[in-house]
């Protein structure tokens, strides 16, 4: 800055923002490369990669170009595109650093201009880059006419724009959530979401594949092309088929939508910069509503039963890490024996994975407590105690596992339609669970070690060979303990005695609470004698 | 229930008790804490280099020292949440590690650096700890409503604890250690990054709670506080207790407490000298 101010407060201009901010975007990717080797490695190989990926894509699109199912395609690609420019700054808050408008707030800028430069630097990017190749991509594959062409020519610019809006309408009115506490809760939960959409996404390609292909996918091409931006897609298509009217109105709906969320950005970004910040202000007092009542929590028994169960549970549902723990094994536990029953090659005894992922909730249960295991601590005094407290704990998993376990076999068994073998796989289950949560509690007690709070690694440094240790010996452990019961089973069906096999379910219940009581009783003293070791072992990160 | 002594009495102790050595011996009641030859080694450094302490009952004791003085690890390992490589500690005559039953429902403990279940709302916090303390519920709700409206947090009860201030955690900290009225309390730093408000209000709240016969052990670096709270001071610095005592003995001919403990610890004498003689403002030199 020179002290020699020729002109008085100089108030930036709509025309020299725009390059400013997209310098300042380009010195951000730039920047990218400046890291440390690791991440430099890391960050060049993934725009590598992402880039290969699109040029892939957009080769894909061109051979699909004369198909008869290129317009579902080109339509479905853009739509799921449109929806990750949306997801996008959720679940990646920090990836776009000019995202975060707060940032700006205190530089003396007009919202018309900013929303315009804003938009500029948001066109620059490895994400933008491979949008431009995926929407190109579509757009040349439905393309057959000169008409087409030039609709092509508008609808390109447009869908980009509209993606990028759409990215930076969503970041700018969560941005108050995105810095919060529970923005950041809901980043940890991202992956998991990721992971299962995965799931889905990999069984609907599979679905795909058996049904004889794209064909089944027309119905949700026909919605889509009419949601902007894929309706820019759609008019382009429309266009080749000669149906001008229609193109016409595809088009404009996407222009609509632009102006739309360029109205829906603004306004929200004029109220984020001149309201103040939301953590300053105390929320209107919502503590009334919740004040004094026992609800269902007052059906757990009385003492410290009662007490660490409802804590438990509590920790299930609010704490991102757990929470995010329990719904994966929900989730796998279910769409493994479904997904392989729908596949054909199912059978009603993989029921009892829903068993075996719930009750690996029982593993590293003090390493769940984070540093906060000192409150346990403090209140241990005997192996009594300590029992009651693994127990407490262990009843608290068993509560959601059974019901879902029975849930699991039944809808198993109603999609393999093999009732008959419903109560086996029901007392394997239960065997199961009794076992995992058995080894879980002498795990817990051996082999504890940190989860870091505020990273998405599930151990902390250094700890990871103790990790696999209990995890795996643990499950070895689960597999032997269990083996009893599969070997009733297996001798219950070869020995010819199928009227009998009904017996697995008693008998694996009774089996299960034995294996699980001894396992606690085990686990009982040596967590009474080692609280201060496993308070050491789950206070690190 | 192992753990249920409310009524806050130290009649247990009082078979075995043996008269107080250096606490001025206005009255003959065992001492809170015993300390002795207590030792605590990180890999090549030695954090706590054999401790021998008396820390007499019924009164506001301060354990001062500059950081990295092992406080934190003399109070985790009196309060049994870290295991000491040697030595023994006894709180109202029961050994902690040999006798934790009789030593956890007497303590009560505010660690610094350790988390509290953070995931429940300070009202939930506080009826989970009395519980599992095994409290009737309905003495820990009274309990808790009390303290919770004493330390100034009725209207954040229904936050959760992750979203509190850091002066909030340290009063729903405080709060959840008095639950059970214990007859000893620990405290590591409870004045540490805490609000005038907060400070002031957990001074009142320990002030009324020491008057009624029960023992405070806190640590803390900042003299002026120690000086002003506490009438038994324990000088800690590089593992070894230096002075222990009433405060007056502690401060002996010193001014303060700061000029008596810089004395102790031996950082007295290093005024900066001839060192930085062309410092000072405007004289070109």
């Amino acid at each position: 800055m020179s002290t020699t101010a020729p002109k008085a407060p100089a108030t930036p201009s709509a025309p020299s923002l725009t390059p400013l901010f997209v310098r300042l975007k380009l010195s951000l990717l730039r920047n990218g490369l400046l890291q440390s080797g690791g991440r430099k490695a890391a960050y060049i190989t993934s725009a590598v990669l992402a880039l290969l990926f699109a040029a892939l894509q957009l080769l894909g699109l061109l051979a699909l170009r004369g198909d008869a199912h290129a317009a579902t395609v080109a339509v479905l690609v853009t739509g799921v595109l449109a929806l990750a420019w949306a997801v996008m700054p959720l679940f990646f808050p920090s990836g776009d650093e000019t995202l975060d408008a707060t940032r700006l707030v205190m530089l003396p800028l007009r919202p018309r201009s900013l929303i315009v430069a804003l938009l500029a630097a948001s066109l620059v990017g490895i994400g933008p880059l491979f949008t431009l190749c995926l929407v190109l991509g579509s757009a040349l594959a439905v393309a057959h006419s000169a008409a087409s062409a030039a609709v092509a020519v508008l609808a390109v610019p447009l869908t980009i724009l509209v993606c990028v809006a759409l990215a930076r309408t969503v970041a700018t009115a969560n941005t108050r959530l995105l810095t919060s506490r529970k923005g950041r809760d809901l980043a940890v939960l991202s992956g998991l979401v990721i992971a299962i959409g995965f799931q889905f996404v990999n069984f609907g390609v599979q679905k795909l594949g058996d049904s004889g292909g794209l064909s089944a996918l027309d119905p949700a091409g026909d919605v889509v092309r009419w949601l902007p931006p894929a309706a820019a897609i759609g008019a382009v298509d429309a266009a080749s088929e000669g149906a001008y009217g229609r193109a016409a109105l595809q088009l404009l709906l996407t222009a609509v939508a632009l102006v739309a969320l360029l109205y829906a950005w603004q306004r929200s970004l004029v109220r984020l910069m001149t309201s103040p910040d939301g953590s300053t202000l105390r929320p209107a007092d919502t503590a009334r509503k919740q004040a004094d009542r026992p609800g269902l929590s007052g059906l757990l028994p009385e003492g410290r039963t009662g007490t660490v169960m409802l804590r438990t549970l509590r920790y299930a549902w609010r704490d991102p890490k757990t929470k995010a723990a329990w719904i994966t094994s929900l989730a796998i536990g279910l769409i493994v024996p479904v997904v392989n029953a729908l596949q054909g090659n199912g059978t009603v005894y993989f029921a009892s994975f829903g068993a075996f992922m719930l009750g690996a909730q029982m593993y590293n249960q003090f390493g769940q407590d984070t540093s906060a295991f000192w409150m346990v601590v403090q209140t241990i005094s005997t192996p009594r105690d300590a029992y009651l407290e693994l127990r407490a704990r262990a009843y608290a998993i068993a509560l959601v596992t059974a019901p879902y376990t029975v849930l699991v076999a039944v809808v198993t068994a109603s999609l393999v339609g093999n009732w008959a073998a419903l109560p086996q796989a029901l007392g394997l289950s239960l065997g199961l669970l009794g076992a995992m949560l058995a080894t879980g509690a002498v795990a817990s007690a051996n082999f504890a070690y940190s989860i870091p709070q505020d990273s998405r690694k599930n151990v902390a440094p250094g700890q990871g060979g103790i990790a696999s240790l209990a995890i795996v010996g643990g499950m070895l452990t689960s597999g032997l303990l269990s083996a009893p019961l599969i070997a009733l089973t297996i001798w219950l069906h070869v020995s010819d005695r199928h009227g009998a096999l009904w017996l697995v379910l008693p008998v694996g219940a009774v089996y299960g609470l034995l294996v699980a009581y001894a396992g606690l009783r085990a686990a009982a003293p040596r967590t009474a004698r080692r609280l201060p070791e496993i308070l050491t072992a789950v206070s690190r990160g | 229930m192992p753990d249920q002594t409310f009524d806050g009495g130290t009649d247990p102790a009082e078979p075995e008790a043996t008269g107080p050595t250096t606490a001025g011996g206005e009255r003959e009641l065992p001492p809170a804490v015993r300390v002795s030859d207590l030792w605590k080694r990180f890999g090549d450094q030695i954090a706590v280099a054999g401790i021998d302490l008396e820390l007499p009952a019924g009164k506001f004791i301060g354990l001062v020292g500059p950081n990295g003085a092992g406080k934190t690890t003399t109070l985790s390992m009196v309060t049994g949440l870290l295991r000491p490589d040697r030595g023994t500690v006894e709180v109202g005559g029961h050994d902690v590690w040999r006798d934790p039953v009789a030593v956890k429902s007497r303590i009560g403990v505010l660690p610094e650096g350790l988390r509290l279940f953070e995931r429940l709302t300070g009202r939930e916090l506080l009826g989970y700890t009395g519980r599992l303390r095994g409290l009737p519920g309905a003495e820990v709700d009274k309990r808790a409503a009390q303290l919770l409206d004493v330390l100034d947090l009725a209207g954040s009860q229904h936050k959760l604890v992750v979203d509190y201030s850091t002066g909030m955690r340290k009063k729903i900290g405080l709060a959840a250690a008095l639950l059970h009225n214990p007859e000893v309390l620990f405290l590591d730093e409870p004045f540490e990054g805490v609000d005038p408000v907060s400070a002031a209000t957990i001074r009142r709240v320990l002030e009324r709670y020491t008057a009624s016969g029960a023992t405070v052990v806190f640590s803390s670096h900042v003299m002026e506080l120690v000086e002003s709270l506490c009438d038994w001071v324990a000088v800690m610095a590089a593992g070894r207790i230096r002075a222990q005592g009433t405060l007056a003995e502690v401060r002996g001919s010193a001014s303060s407490l700061q000029n008596a403990f810089l004395e102790l610890v031996g950082a007295h004498g290093r005024d900066t000298g001839d060192t930085l003689d062309w410092l000072g403002g405007g004289a070109a030199r």
